[in-house]
């Protein structure tokens, strides 16, 4: 059969489908036949407008933006052209809009308006809210200092001052003796917190006296990485960094979970739920710090504390690296 | 080995998306027609297909933080919504009619190897050459006759045919290839 006479028995067949009959003149060849039935396939195919349309309204929904303005259909075209009008809820709707703008007027016309007796006194307002460290674009809210890749460790000294924003890192040794614009080191810490240093800068936990700015990289005190002082990483504030998820750090994956026995008392009383626990998942993935943030009581928390311990994770990463990683665990109590 | 790295691949879009969601338009270029397939093989008109996945990744979109991973692909838990809207739909149509609800409960099966073909099928219609593409969702998505298609394109009825033709048969020779 020539080419030609095929696309015409499929374009006959094809009309046929859309018309729900079988085409007279059968039997069909059997390649027209297998065409046919990507083509009854193809009738449930999306249409392309409709998958950009909603792709776009996520889109903005994610961003937490309001849906496009012309997602609205309208009564003098079709709208965006995926919606087509529907008259009566055209009708009810232009109804209804025009009921509140009718009241909204009247509201307006009916109601005295008086002047408002203002109150002269001034209000000094108090902030009362603690400091709350501002995350860094990176994602870096974990503390952890750095170094100049000295080859002993960061000695001994006492911490710089604290702010919401650090523009210099402390350093124990200063390499530029004449900077051009001179800034006082601080670390990212709540600002109220009383460490200014009397004294030599440098690392408190540490025992050497040699000065030392670290074995670490990025200009703090310490061994880490970063323009804080300790032992963490990607921070300009202090201490061993416990990370986030997200922003380039993984979430820990458990990859041995053993089921946390049931309370006796729980069980007589049939009692299930879940309890949720904070919990610092360390670069080897053993669990520590566990705290329990939602209690389920009779003995339970005690046995989801006792099942976490012994759990082990695939530890959370970040730039390649298994870091310490803060996350809410959950116990899941269940009677079968 | 390669099912291996597209859910770890998979497992990192999920988690980008639930801390960014602006990042969830990875996950849905890749799951829409999965969806839509599974939508459109239980509605008996476009319009309402097009309802039910529009919520199903709306109701995403707000659940997604709530998602956890356990191995299982996210299209498993789309189609769960997707399952979940229908059956929501047909007890609101169906109210008092019990029976009628139970049968159509009974048509919801995740894993229907149709649904899984049509939508390698829609993703293949969108690698076709341009002039076919357009030909196939003239005639199949708008239901326009030939004669109009070739109209509009200022191409002749003759043409129109063998587009057609060649496209069914490039998608069918593509579809034989896959598994």
């Amino acid at each position: 059969m020539s080419s030609v006479a095929i696309c015409e028995e499929l374009d006959f067949a094809i009309d046929g489908m859309f018309a729900d009959v079988t085409p007279a003149g059968q039997p069909q060849s059997k390649e027209v036949r297998n065409l046919l039935n990507i083509a009854v396939a193809l009738r449930e195919m999306p249409r392309h407008e409709f998958k950009s349309r909603l792709g776009l309204e996520l889109g903005w929904r994610a961003a937490g933006r309001p849906l496009a303005p012309n997602n609205a259909t309208s009564v003098f075209q079709q709208g965006s052209r995926l919606y087509p009008v529907q008259g009566r809820s055209f009708a009810y709707s232009a109804a209804f809009h025009s009921a509140m703008a009718a009241a909204i007027f009247l509201c307006f016309a009916l109601v005295k308006v008086q002047p408002l007796m203002q109150s002269a006194s001034e209000h000094t307002a108090t902030m009362l809210q603690p400091y709350i460290a501002v995350p860094l674009a990176s994602g870096r809210v974990s503390g952890g200092g750095g170094g100049d890749h000295s080859k002993s460790p960061a000695s001994h000294g006492e911490l710089p001052r604290m702010t919401a924003q650090q523009i210099s890192p402390p350093v124990v040794q200063i390499e530029n003796l004449k900077p051009r614009l001179a800034a006082e080191p601080t670390v990212v810490g709540p600002p109220d917190t009383s460490t200014i240093a009397k004294n030599q800068l440098g690392d408190p936990l540490s025992k050497l006296m040699l000065p030392s700015n670290g074995t670490g990289i990025g200009g703090g005190i310490g061994s880490g990485e970063g323009g804080g002082v300790g032992s963490g990483r990607g921070g300009p504030g202090i201490g061993t960094g416990i990370f986030h998820i997200g922003n380039g750090v993984s979430a820990p994956r458990p990859i041995f979970t053993p089921e946390p026995e049931y309370s006796d008392e729980a069980r007589q009383a049939k009692f299930q739920g879940i309890v949720s626990m904070w919990a610092v998942i360390g670069s080897d993935g053993h669990p520590r710090s566990l705290r329990i943030v939602r209690s389920l009581g009779m003995g339970l928390d005690e046995k989801a504390l006792e099942a976490v311990r012994s759990w082990r994770f695939e530890p959370g990463m970040k730039d390649g690296h298994a870091v310490a990683v803060e996350m809410i665990v959950e116990v899941d109590f269940h009677l079968f | 080995m390669n099912a291996l790295a597209d859910a770890a691949n998979e497992r990192l879009l999920i988690e980008a998306a639930q801390q960014d969601p602006t990042r969830f338009a990875e996950l849905y270029e890749t799951n829409f027609n999965r969806v839509y397939a599974y939508v459109a093989r239980r509605v008996t008109d476009r319009a309402e297909a097009e309802d039910v996945t529009a919520e199903v990744f709306h109701t995403a979109l707000i659940n997604l933080r709530r998602f956890q991973w356990r191995g299982v692909p996210f299209a498993a838990w789309l189609v769960r919504i997707a399952a979940n809207a229908l059956a929501d739909r047909w007890k609101k149509q169906s109210a008092g009619k019990e029976l009628l609800v139970e049968e159509r409960g009974e048509e919801i099966a995740d894993d229907d190897p149709q649904v899984e073909r049509n939508a390698m099928l829609f993703q293949l219609v969108e690698r076709l050459p341009p002039d076919q593409r357009l030909v196939i969702f003239r005639r199949f998505v708008e239901q326009r006759s030939v004669r109009e298609i070739a109209r509009d394109l200022g191409r002749s009825e003759g043409a129109v045919k063998q587009l057609q033709f060649r496209a069914l048969e490039s998608l069918r020779s593509q579809m034989k290839e896959r598994p």
